[in-house]
């Protein structure tokens, strides 16, 4: 049996092999037409899991894209038990959004691995993956159990996962959950969110004339659906920045002074942000700093809009509809449904006579709060410090992971946030990319915290 | 007379096969990829011409697509000369886009012919050849005939503009006529006098450098779509007026006597608003009736918007950018340059400074108006006449045919537009059509109209 750390090292180079396989596969849960590259990457976690030991191992039928579950019950029954959660599934790429080599062929480039879904999650699923088979090697031990849960639909909201949890509370049966599907602000610094936003997507279709009209036949007498589309857009926020949606930020739990002070330490300058963002200047609620509005407000977001002729050359039309793509971010204590009724109803109601809209709430999920005193991110903390020779600043994280709430709720299990990549890693945007070094400390961070925690439990 | 009539009659099958003929031919003058279809269907004609005995006929080869000119001067050096105008380009079209069937296989049904350009203009082209074949065939013609097809109407007529620039001496003619356009109603015909002129633009704003994670920086970055949504609401009036600063400056008032002229059209006008546009309510300038908004007042219209992930599924992306095209109809006696100019400096000056924002002018066609009072403008009233069984009401038309104003600027001949479809026919839009009775009234009312003109020549 060799020391899991030397293994680690040992075969990292094959690990960045099998990342890259994984990374070639373009499982868009998105788009139906991925629906087959989506099974190819359930297949290969099923193969790899095998290989390196786990039992038990199923693409679990969910309805929707599978949840590859694997687990390893070795360290017996007064051991802990971990659930490791990450998804398989990325967001939509094609180079023309601006990458600069092939969203689905990996390189590395100045230490970096550029590919979609290299941070956001496959990235960090290989990591607990690798962990894992250093642990197995050779007839080697666990100190924890282990049970892996990676699912295909994160980047759809999560649509089927929490009925499948609900109805596999028993073999989820675990103390900690853990999950890496998060960032940390510099390579240095490690760091735990313990606040996630939660989500709820709502697609808006304005319907004009029976037809698309010619523009010159009838512009100036119909109101032009993408006018009018612009126009409902451009009322959903006040001028200063805030949701005009009546009651949006009802239920927001507030930021007490203790949580923004340590949210402080991670705050954004506002030329750090321009850097980051290349925007010329930031923008949004007022009386909150940047950091604040990411994390800890909610957000109402157009991700996209379109409608009428928008190829090159012209098309002198008045077009029948237009629509847009609407996301809210929530934060604590504000449930989806009820958001996504409200701006609904706000929709309607400031539609004008001369149109009409049809408004359609798509999957939500709630927020989620960790309480940073658990044993387990007490073990979490300690790994950090060992991988990385730094205590972890704590985080509120702008993303959502919808399944942390199903967690919670549905398996009464601590979440833990280990996030080993960066936050401005370009997570859904082109160009996303994943460190070679903050992987392989990720590897080595994920064996400590299996033993801090294994040392901790039970409490 | 009769023998010509008598000719159209046993020839209206032959007649619609050959306008089926050229309808199947995608000469789509706005998208590069059909410049080989554009070409096609100027062969197409130039035979057609041929055939018919037109002595002079030519492909005349451009920067652009090709111009199909021919003429016929057996009338005699006493007899007049009319110069007519029509174009063989048509606008982009796709079976997704709506159409019930393929747009480029002219299908019959119900008495009318649906395929792309059967109102615009190919059935006005065809009218001008069969007209001008049957009163050859019949040795009937009575004044001298040139023809002047153009390939690039759709795409903003620059050839056109260069070609009767500098041809001066061989267009010559007594009347021109441009058949372009439609009626207001199947049964109630008219002529159009006034049209508007359009300046298309694209307006580009842009904030962040790349595509963000909505969540990692939703509520910091002002969402380029939710500004440009901003900046397009500001260019209306909540009175449905344009907003930007001096766009009225130019127009030319309606005088009483032509408010009264206009309004007699103004039922049919507004039935075929109801039938056509269907929107849920009418919209637009509070002061001007629907004739007035759609024919006499200049306009701003949003053309199309792309921004973001607006396909299928969710991507839950805050995008770099947005884009809306953008054009404005104009009438006498605005310049299309200056109306830009006002555009993008209003646009310039109302981007807020969270985001950049660059207008770019894309094409430029002035307004026309034609003297409603002329001798060729007689004899046009009389051809309907003769033709409909009813006198034709004036109306301004809210389309625009650039070519009016450098014809009229190079020439100096008394003019008239004609036009033999129904303005129902979803002209730029899906399922297109023609009606085929209006179409052979068309033909009919081009024999007549020629016989007008000489006899008024002669008289």
């Amino acid at each position: 049996m060799t020391n899991p750390h030397e293994y680690v090292d040992e075969h990292f180079n094959r690990f960045m092999e099998q990342l890259y396989d994984l990374l070639r596969i373009p499982s868009i849960s998105t788009s139906p037409e991925r629906a087959g590259d989506v099974q190819r990457a359930a297949a290969w976690l099923v193969e790899d899991m095998k290989r390196i030991g786990l039992q038990n191992v199923e693409a679990l039928d969910t309805g929707g894209h599978p949840v590859v579950f694997g687990e390893w019950l070795g360290a017996g029954e007064d051991a802990p038990t971990i659930l490791i959660y990450g998804h398989y599934d990325v967001q939509p790429a094609v180079i023309e959004d601006g990458w600069n080599s092939d969203p689905f062929e990996p390189v590395e480039h100045g230490g970096r691995i550029y590919a979609r879904g290299s941070s956001d999650d496959k990235g960090q699923v290989v990591v607990h993956l690798k962990a894992t088979e250093a642990l197995l090697a050779n007839g080697g031990k666990s100190p924890v159990n282990l049970k892996f849960l990676i699912e295909g639909e994160e980047e759809s909201g999560s649509i089927h996962l929490g009925d499948f949890v609900s109805a596999n509370v028993e073999r989820l049966k675990a103390d900690v959950c853990v999950i890496s599907d998060s960032g940390m602000p510099t390579e240095d610094q490690p760091s735990i969110v313990y606040a996630l936003r939660g989500m709820i997507g709502i697609e808006l279709d304005v319907y004009g004339p029976a037809n698309d009209m010619h523009s010159g036949s009838y512009g100036g007498a119909v109101h032009n659906p993408l006018q009018a589309l612009a126009e409902i857009i451009a009322r959903l926020h006040t001028p200063d920045g805030r949701v005009a949606v009546p009651g949006f930020y009802d239920d927001v739990l507030p930021l007490s002074e203790t949580e923004r002070d340590e949210l402080s330490k991670t705050a954004w300058t506002e030329d750090g942000w321009r850097q980051v963002t290349g925007a010329p200047q930031s923008w949004g609620e007022p009386g909150f700093a940047i950091h604040e509005r990411t994390g800890a407000r909610p957000t109402l977001e157009i991700n996209g809009m379109a409608g009428g002729f928008f190829e090159t050359g012209l098309k002198a039309v008045l077009p029948a509809k237009a629509w847009a793509k609407i996301s809210c971010r929530l934060v604590a204590n504000q449930d989806p449904e009820t958001i996504g009724e409200l701006v609904k109803d706000y929709i309607l109601d400031i539609t004008p006579a001369t149109v009409r809209s049809e408004v359609r709430l798509m999957g939500g999920s709630g927020a989620a709060f960790v309480d940073i005193q658990t044993p387990a991110m007490q073990a979490a903390i300690a790994a950090y410090e060992r991988g990385w020779g730094n205590r972890p600043i704590f985080m509120r994280e702008g993303g959502s992971i919808p399944v942390v709430a199903d967690f919670q709720e549905e398996l009464d299990l601590p979440v833990i946030l280990m996030g080993f990549t960066l936050n401005n890693d370009g997570a859904h945007g082109p160009n996303e990319h994943f460190s070679v070094e903050m992987f392989r400390k990720g590897i080595h961070t994920t064996l400590y915290f299996y033993e801090e925690i294994a040392r901790r439990e039970p409490t | 007379m009769n023998t010509d009539i008598d000719y159209v009659n046993k020839h209206a099958e032959a007649f619609k096969e050959q306008l089926k003929e050229l309808l199947a031919i995608p000469s789509v003058s706005t998208t590069p990829e059909h410049q080989a279809d554009v070409e096609r269907a100027a062969a197409w004609l130039a035979a057609d011409m041929g055939r018919i005995g037109f002595e002079t006929v030519e492909v005349i080869q451009t920067h652009y697509h090709p111009i199909v000119y021919a003429e016929w001067m057996g009338a005699g050096e006493n007899a007049p000369t009319v110069l007519v105008y029509c174009h063989y380009d048509v606008q982009p079209a796709e079976i997704a886009d709506g159409w019930h069937t393929d747009p480029f296989v002219p299908t019959e049904k119900d008495g009318k012919i649906f395929a792309r350009g059967a109102i615009d203009s190919k059935s006005n082209v065809m009218a001008q050849l069969k007209a001008a074949e049957t009163l050859l065939a019949t040795a009937n013609c009575p004044v001298n005939i040139k023809l002047m097809f153009e390939g690039d109407e759709e795409s903003a007529s620059e050839a056109m503009t260069e070609f009767v620039t500098n041809n001066r001496e061989r267009l010559k003619a007594d009347v021109v006529v441009i058949c372009d356009g439609s009626m207001s109603d199947r049964e109630q015909p008219d002529i159009a006098y006034g049209l508007r002129g359009v300046v298309s633009m694209e307006v580009e704003v842009w904030g962040p450098q790349q595509d963000l994670h909505s969540g990692h920086y939703g509520g910091t970055v002002h969402n380029p779509i939710q500004a440009l949504a901003e900046i397009i609401t500001q260019l209306h009036n909540p009175d449905g007026s344009v907003s930007v600063p001096g766009f009225y400056d130019d127009v030319l008032p309606l005088d009483e006597e032509e408010r009264a002229e206009l309004e007699k059209a103004l039922p049919w006008i507004e039935t075929e608003w109801k039938t056509v546009a269907n929107a849920p309510k009418q919209w637009g300038e509070a002061q001007y009736n629907l004739h007035e908004r759609i024919g006499a007042r200049p306009t701003l219209e949003i053309n199309g918007i792309r921004g973001g992930f607006a396909a299928e599924g969710f991507k839950t992306v805050l995008p770099q950018k947005a884009l809306a095209k953008i054009s404005c109809r104009l009438v006498a006696n605005q310049k299309s340059v200056p109306i830009y100019e006002k555009l993008r400096d209003y646009v310039a000056q109302i981007t807020p400074p969270t985001v950049r924002s660059e207008t770019r002018l894309l094409s430029t066609g002035e307004p026309a108006i034609i003297d409603r009072h002329s001798p060729a403008m007689q004899a046009a009233i009389r051809a309907i006449e003769r033709s409909w069984d009813k006198r034709p009401f004036f109306v301004r038309e809210g389309g625009s045919i650039p070519v009016i104003v450098d014809i009229q600027r190079e020439l100096g001949a008394p003019m008239v537009l004609l036009s033999f479809g129904y303005k129902g026919c979803a002209a730029h839009g899906p399922n297109e059509h023609v009606y085929l009775d209006m179409w052979y009234r068309g033909i009919q009312t081009m024999i007549y109209f020629y016989d007008e003109i000489a006899k008024g020549h002669s008289a």
